[in-house]
């Protein structure tokens, strides 16, 4: 019997086809009857992994670097006809070129070329004769065909088979003459899966209810519960963050804060409601598309901003946009596909069949989408929320009760507006001539705005100058906009999307003659938006003593540049578009045509411009106008954008919004509009959340040639890789929408694959493909290729469900074997690719961490919110080791014991813990973490605060619950780190170590405080419990405890 | 209990398991870690002797160079002031640029079509080579013979973050390794109970790229720079918890391993072994590490050479901190003193930089040098890209320039003495032998001993390189 070491993947013309194990007859391969020795449909995959990676670099899909003109990974020109011969002659590798060239012993003969770095050995070539001589059977890359769920094999030996799991990684075993491990001990098998399920290890008390159920089902009862835990979205959740390249900050040099944890709960939600995972990947890629999109779907696509943001003085911003797209599509490639579609952003893949056009097909259809910010809201903030805008209704409800003509009298002030001359003035628009100098940049807008990007300086004046025809100028107007670019849609680049203008003023001389110019007076501004005085905002403290205020439209012509104007009516309704009108003193008359000047001094931001205190306009457009007698318009410009549209036309949310407005008017309706300012004053802030949305405009996407964003060649439309599903599209939904539905298409033949053997690889340690992040031509040939199938396919037969897979996989004997190898075992298959032990293996950082915190007591259990500042040294966040002055504002209170998976990521400056046992930085999408076993990880366990804490909390806890005796006291701290009970050896080496610190403290209880971070007066609160010195000593006990190798491992 | 035949088995199992990995996956992965580092004072675990992805290793050829020293000058400073003497450009100060020198040409803050602005020293010629420096180096004068200046370098970026991160690690993009972790994935490292890739910075600012910067992007983690500081803990949490003496350390220490050695003999699994490792080096660097960063131990005329005062942090310093741990076999130190970003006070703040580094550079090279580890440890000077020719603001500031400027580099098979390349008359463009950081980058490889075409790490089915596809070896700096 042939010895199985790889499935078998074969093709019939229209469909992958699974056959029993072996190849022995005559198979049909794309049609044809062709004579397969033996030869097996893993072989064949490994034919393809020496063609890929030996021979595809310089023949194969890319055109550009192909030489020879010979192409190895398609079959119609490996097997055809040429000049030479044929490249391959299925049945005669002697005759075949490939064949004589791969063992050629002629220096320049031979292939792959001695230059190449690459060469084949002996077994290599031997199985590519082999493999010719049976005909050369010919499949196409597993991956890159949808999996369809093969035969479950039967095997000799089904002792262990307890789902169809086991059958696999039997018939596995059996070929290569490995016994599995017998199931592990019950308490071990606990402890495994609480902290491969939620991260956290059982309670003593948990450990004892569940050790006294013997029902046979007990374990699956278990992970149910388990996974009906909030803590299994806060475990799993973090697997996708990684993906996602998640952080709290923007990278680069500045590394701003950003507010970005409103996604973070998105997901671990998602997770513990078990959103189906293809919801979950549209949610994340077009959620804000869909019918009816709620504000969660549109924090989802929060995924596709986790891109860092470069707002480095002297940027190109549309250069580093570039970046963060190619960053998003490394993202989509790495954990949606598990594909390396970003090798084609320069050129054709050299490896998949991916050509560079192609990578820009699918960049396009993220391509059209404005980088926008979104409020988002706590739960509780979520609830005051609507309570106010509940409020708002009914009042506004209870007056058009009251007022039963209320139509009538709003369409007779309609028509009063209509004749006012205010909004009747022709006003010309300013469009200044703009150049790239200067930190912060301006572009000009096709309808004259202008709009503010990149570095933003905190106190800066900028002046715009244009040329304008008319003759007589006397009066200025600023309209501010809303630009879906800007924080929470403008018109401001501050972090509430809003500005301080601290001086306005024009200088206007002869057109042509810039020395003449003249500062024009300006004796009156009016707006509709005029707030009362106000302090300015602590976010723009700039550490100096004067007092800054913001205030109506004046204080930007007062000549103090410590008063400003802002649109700032409170929270909730400030992100509107705005206008002001400045009067000149005096018309200014120029027959020649004018030029003129406007300053916008903008000095109320903070002292620090490397962090989000910037306090500047962001998108504004100016216009002149001849007329003196001018106002700005009273009507908001929404209400105006309703009121030009004929009235029987307008929808029941234009007219509301036109009555929000109309009912400020009448006086008679002073006490509720007073009543409706009250509760509008009562909203929250919120936070704000990076999301996409879809630009009105199409941005058109060009192929850049060797991916430098300024060589774009041809424009590409959106479209998706031959090689993958056909995506069906159906009319009138938006392209990102459709993408986000292809990418979870049952037909998209990675899709599954790659996120189950993710979850895989979290169990187990390696992924059943030990690439995770590649599953193309490249990739490692997957151990158990059929059991990656059969569970890609059941996964999506349930509904894509997560839990399911979950549920399946800790229910398999191979989850649930003894993790101590043999030594056969350890011989033949060191990694234990083939499972025949139960997975070993240190937690992940997060899990470093959350069980010193769980086994101590301290843990804070709360589930999402925003991020937390548990102990670090401050230094880290300082220049010179951080670029800019960062906050880290370490919690004093609970926050301070807050699970991992909270704790705010700088980018730049990661938190030491978590990097220190290999969490990602954010840098970019990751779906595979190193595991390294450091000195600096036992520095970190040995001596950092929060682990210092957790050890005398613990030793606190010892001495107050565990009893009375030192072998109670022992016991009962070992079962919190360890969940099971310590052996005599164990108890004895934990109880010298407690005799002796306790020994060396006992003549010094200054000593033993300090040692047990007590105060004297609470150690004498312990009563009879214990003395300061035996105090001392569980915390020294309990220090050695959470520095145990088996503490931070899953067994 | 174990039979000794099981034990013996076992042995023979893991070694060849571990030959097996090796062998199959190349240096290793960051499950590896650190593992037998400590082997050579630690042999209890003695089932368990696992290869180390740290331990020291052969390059592809005889090395010239083993260690490293770069000294970054992060936020660019202006070749046109230190290095690159440029008459041309006094004579045409205040005049705008030839337009066609422009083409194509972004800046980050200025309107390229600003006017010339002429160089704020002078320069003379100096050492027996008679290389050109400028006023503001008079130290590194003195060992003008000793070092090869290039002014021919250029790079692709001109922002702070994307350069620095291409100048360290071969890309703009974020997620490589850095040229210090591509040299501990290809040696290995020598010293016993320290990192062997330690990271310092001084200035006003730490780096614009951060951690990246001494990252090891997809290398397995071991081969990360570690950040040290010349004040208070060396390295994150080297102190003791407060109420912890030593003794108490010590026998918490044993207590550790005792039981994770019980436990490894229950288990068997090998990276219990490393744990118990990765303990000791841990409690021998809570010594040695202060030890290393005590340099009161120095004499007084090596402090006074450096300008290194004991307990007041400083580049001086670090420069002497670099020195003594190169002795005890750290492969590779990097110095970020990030001073040089003058778009401003051009002229003040170069006369700051330089009295702060002139002296402690040129110190370090000469001590080096007299204790003979010149000769195989490589000393790199230099910024992220130069300062345009043309002025920013009044008349004292310039902005980013990536298209020429200079950098120098001594010891480690470096060609002593001697200046390669050329600018255009204006210091605007590298014309004459350019060099690219790729082309530098190949250069430092080929002087540890390694191809850069086959220092490789796949990753994603690609065979990374820390030159990604370009690079050549400067063929005339080498000795």
């Amino acid at each position: 019997m042939e010895r199985l070491l790889f499935s078998n993947h074969c093709l019939t013309v229209t469909r992958l086809l699974f056959i029993a194990l072996v190849f022995s007859a005559n198979i049909k391969l794309h049609g044809e009857e062709t004579k397969a020795l033996s030869f097996s449909g893993d072989k064949i995959q490994q034919v393809r992994n020496i063609l890929s990676d030996k021979c595809f670099s310089c023949h194969g899909p890319d055109e550009k670097k192909r030489k020879g003109k010979l192409r190895l990974d398609s079959k119609t020109d490996a097997y055809a006809m040429r000049d030479d011969g044929f490249p391959i002659l299925p049945g005669k590798p002697q005759e075949s070129l490939i064949y004589a060239r791969m063992t050629s012993s002629e220096k320049d003969e031979v292939m792959p070329p001695p230059n190449s770095g690459k060469s084949l050995n002996p077994q290599e070539k031997e199985l590519m004769r082999d493999w010719i001589s049976a005909g050369a059977p010919w499949a196409d890359h597993w991956s890159f065909i949808a999996p369809v769920k093969p035969e479950i094999p039967t095997v000799k030996n089904p002792n262990q088979i307890r789902n169809p799991i086991d059958s696999f990684i039997q018939k596995r075993l059996e070929v290569d003459g490995l016994e599995p491990n017998e199931v592990a001990n019950r308490a071990t098998r606990v402890r495994r899966l609480y902290l491969d399920l939620t991260g956290l290890p059982p309670s003593p008390e948990e450990l004892d209810s569940i050790l006294s159920d013997n029902s046979p089902d007990s374990d699956q009862k278990l992970v149910k519960k388990l996974l009906d835990s909030p803590h299994y979205g806060e475990k799993w959740a973090q697997m996708w963050l990684d993906a996602a390249r998640y952080a709290d900050s923007d990278g680069y040099e500045k590394d701003k804060g950003r507010q970005v944890w409103a996604w973070r709960d998105w997901v671990v939600n998602a997770f513990n409601r078990d959103l189906p995972y293809d919801k979950f990947i549209v949610e994340q890629i077009a959620g804000d598309l869909l019918p009816d999109a709620t504000d969660s779907q549109r924090i989802a696509t929060g995924f596709l901003r986790n891109s860092m943001i470069n707002e480095e003085g002297g940027i190109d911003p549309e250069q580093f946009r570039m970046e963060a797209m190619f960053d998003r599509m490394d993202a989509v490639g790495k954990s949606i596909l598990g594909l390396t579609i970003q090798c084609a952003q320069c050129h054709n893949h050299k490896f998949d069949p991916l050509t560079q056009a192609e990578y820009y097909g699918i960049f396009a259809y993220l391509n059209n989408s404005h980088e926008s910010t979104t409020a988002a809201y706590t739960p509780d903030q979520e609830r005051k929320r609507a309570d106010v805008l509940r409020k708002v209704r009914e009042a506004e409800d209870l007056l058009r009760e009251q007022n039963p003509d209320w139509q009538t009298r709003m369409a007779q002030w309609e028509q009063e507006i209509n004749g006012r001359k205010a909004i009747k003035t022709d006003w010309e628009i300013l469009r200044p001539s703009l150049d790239a100098s200067g930190g912060q940049k301006h572009y000009l807008l096709e309808d004259g705005s202008i709009l503010a990007a990149g570095y933003a300086p905190t106190k800066h004046s900028t002046e715009f100058s244009a040329v304008t025809g008319m003759k007589k100028i006397s009066s200025v107007k600023l309209e501010l906009l809303n630009d879906q670019d800007l924080p929470l849609n403008g018109p401001g680049r501050s972090i509430y999307g809003l500005f301080g203008l601290s001086e306005f003023s024009v200088m206007i001389g002869p057109k042509g003659k810039p020395g003449e110019a003249k500062k024009i007076k300006i004796i009156k501004a009016t707006s509709d938006a005029n707030p009362p005085e106000k302090i300015l905002d602590p976010a723009f403290n700039d550490k100096t003593t004067v007092k800054r205020v913001t205030g109506p439209v004046e204080y930007a012509i007062d000549d103090k540049v410590e008063t400003a104007w802002t649109t700032d009516i409170g929270y909730g309704r400030s992100n509107v578009p705005r206008q002001a009108v400045f009067v000149l003193e005096k018309p200014v008359e120029l027959p020649e045509g004018a030029l003129i000047t406007i300053k916008l001094n903008q000095s109320h931001g903070g002292w620090n411009s490397d962090d989000n205190q910037n306090n500047n306009l962001g998108r504004f457009r100016l216009s002149v106008s001849s007329e003196s007698d001018v106002v700005s318009d009273p009507i908001p410009g929404r209400v105006r954008e309703a009121l030009a549209i004929d009235p029987s036309k307008r929808t029941e949310m234009q007219v509301a919004t036109i009555f929000s407005h109309w009912r400020t008017i009448p006086p008679e309706f002073k006490n509720i509009n007073n009543e409706i300012e009250r509760a509008w004053s009562e909203h929250p802030q919120g936070s704000s959340q990076l999301v996409l949305s879809q630009r009105r405009k199409m941005r058109p996407t060009y192929r850049l040639e060797r991916g430098d964003f300024l060589k774009p060649k041809e424009v590409v439309n959106t479209g998706v890789p031959a090689f993958l599903n056909h995506l069906e599209s159906s009319a009138g939904e938006a392209p990102r929408l459709q993408f986000a539905k292809w990418l979870s298409d049952r037909n998209a033949p990675t899709t599954a694959r790659s996120i189950v053997n993710r979850v895989w690889q979290s169990y187990f340690g390696t992924g059943l493909v030990a690439t995770a992040e590649d599953l193309g031509s490249q990739s490692e040939a997957p151990s158990h290729p059929e059991l990656l199938d059969w569970l890609s396919v059941d996964f999506m037969d349930h509904g894509w469900s997560l839990k399911h897979l979950h549920e399946t996989i800790t229910n398999s004997s191979a989850y649930r074997r003894s993790s101590k190898p043999t030594s056969l075992q350890l011989q033949k298959d060191p990694y234990n690719r083939l499972l025949a032990r139960g997975p070993r293996q240190r937690v992940d950082a997060e899990g470093v961490r959350d069980i010193a915190l769980a086994a101590s007591g301290l843990l804070n259990p709360t589930v999402g919110g925003p991020s937390v500042f548990p102990p670090a040294p401050e230094f880290l966040f300082k220049p010179p080791v951080s670029y800019g002055p960062k906050v880290w504002r370490e919690d004093k209170g609970p926050n301070r014991y807050r699970r991992s998976l909270y704790t705010f990521r700088f980018r730049s400056v990661p938190y030491p813990v978590l990097q220190t046992f290999d969490a990602p930085n954010g840098d970019v999408s990751c779906v595979r973490r190193a595991k390294s076993n450091t000195p600096m990880q036992a520095l970190v366990t040995l001596n950092e605060t929060t682990f210092v804490e957790s050890a005398r909390a613990l030793g606190l806890k010892t001495v107050e619950e565990g009893g009375k005796s030192d072998h109670e006291r022992a016991t009962f701290a070992f079962r919190r780190c360890l969940s099971r009970t310590p052996t005599r050896q164990e108890l004895a080496v934990l109880i010298e170590m407690k005799t002796k610190t306790s020994d060396s403290v006992a003549s010094d209880s200054a000593k033993a405080l300090k040692l047990a971070g007590i105060t004297a007066a609470k150690v004498s609160a312990l009563e009879s419990k214990a003395t300061p010195s035996e105090l001392a000593g569980w915390v020294a006990v309990s220090r050695v405890l959470l520095n145990l190798d088996e503490t931070i491992t899953k067994e | 209990m174990k039979s000794d035949q099981d034990r013996l088995r076992s042995r023979i199992a893991t070694a060849i398991s571990r030959r097996w990995f090796m062998e199959e996956c190349g240096v290793g992965l960051g499950t590896l870690a650190l593992r037998s580092l400590f082997s050579g004072e630690y042999a209890s675990a003695d089932t368990m002797k696992p290869v180390d992805p740290l331990t020291s290793k052969n390059p592809h050829f005889p090395a010239k160079a083993k260690n490293i020293i770069y000294l970054f000058m992060a936020g660019a400073p202006s070749h046109l002031e230190l290095f690159d003497n440029k008459p041309q450009l006094t004579k045409f100060d205040g005049q705008l640029p030839p337009a066609e020198l422009l083409k194509g040409y972004r800046a980050a803050f200025i309107n390229p079509n600003s006017k010339l602005l002429g160089p704020k020293f002078k320069f003379s010629k100096v050492g027996k080579s008679g290389q050109e420096l400028s006023e503001l180096l008079p130290h590194l004068a003195t060992i003008a013979d000793e070092i090869a200046i290039v002014k021919s370098m250029s790079t692709d970026a001109f922002n702070h973050a994307p350069a620095q991160i291409l100048m360290n690690t071969g890309s703009q993009q974020f997620g490589r390794p850095s040229l210090g972790s591509w040299a501990m994935y290809g040696l290995g490292t020598e010293s016993r109970d320290l990192p062997g890739f330690i990271v310092f910075s001084s200035g006003k600012k730490g780096p614009s790229g951060g951690n990246s910067n001494w990252g090891s992007g997809f290398l397995p983690t071991v081969y990360n720079g570690v950040q040290f500081r010349n004040a208070g803990d060396p390295v994150l949490y080297l102190s003791n918890p407060e109420g912890i003496d030593e003794t108490t350390q010590k026998q918490t220490l044993q207590a550790i391993n005792q039981l994770n050695q019980y436990h490894l003999n229950s288990v068997g699994d090998p990276e219990i072994a490393s744990r118990i490792s990765a303990f000791e080096m841990a409690f021998r660097m809570q010594t040695s590490a202060p030890e290393l960063m005590d340099i009161s131990q120095e004499p007084k005329h090596i402090l006074e050479m450096y300008g290194a005062e004991p307990g007041k942090p400083s580049f001086a310093n670090n420069c002497l901190l670099a020195r003594r741990m190169i002795e005890r076999g750290v492969r590779c130190v990097q110095l970020f003193h990030e001073a040089w970003d003058q778009h401003g006070n051009l002229v003040n703040d170069l006369k700051a930089n330089c009295k702060d580094t002139d002296q402690a550079c040129t110190a370090l090279v000469k001590d080096l040098k007299q204790r003979g580890l010149l000769d195989e440890t490589l000393v790199i000077w230099g910024g992220e890209f130069g300062r345009t020719p043309m002025v920013q603001g009044g008349s004292d500031g310039r902005d980013h320039h990536p298209n020429a400027f200079s950098m120098w580099m001594a010891g480690g098979g470096i060609k002593p003495g001697i200046t390669i390349g050329a600018s255009d008359e204006l210091g605007f463009n590298a014309v004459e032998d350019k060099v690219h950081v790729h082309d530098l980058h190949a250069t430092i490889l080929h002087l540890l001993g390694f191809d850069h075409l086959k220092l490789t790490y796949r990753f994603q089915g690609r065979d990374f390189r820390l030159t990604d596809v370009a690079g050549e070896v400067v063929q005339k700096l080498l000795a």
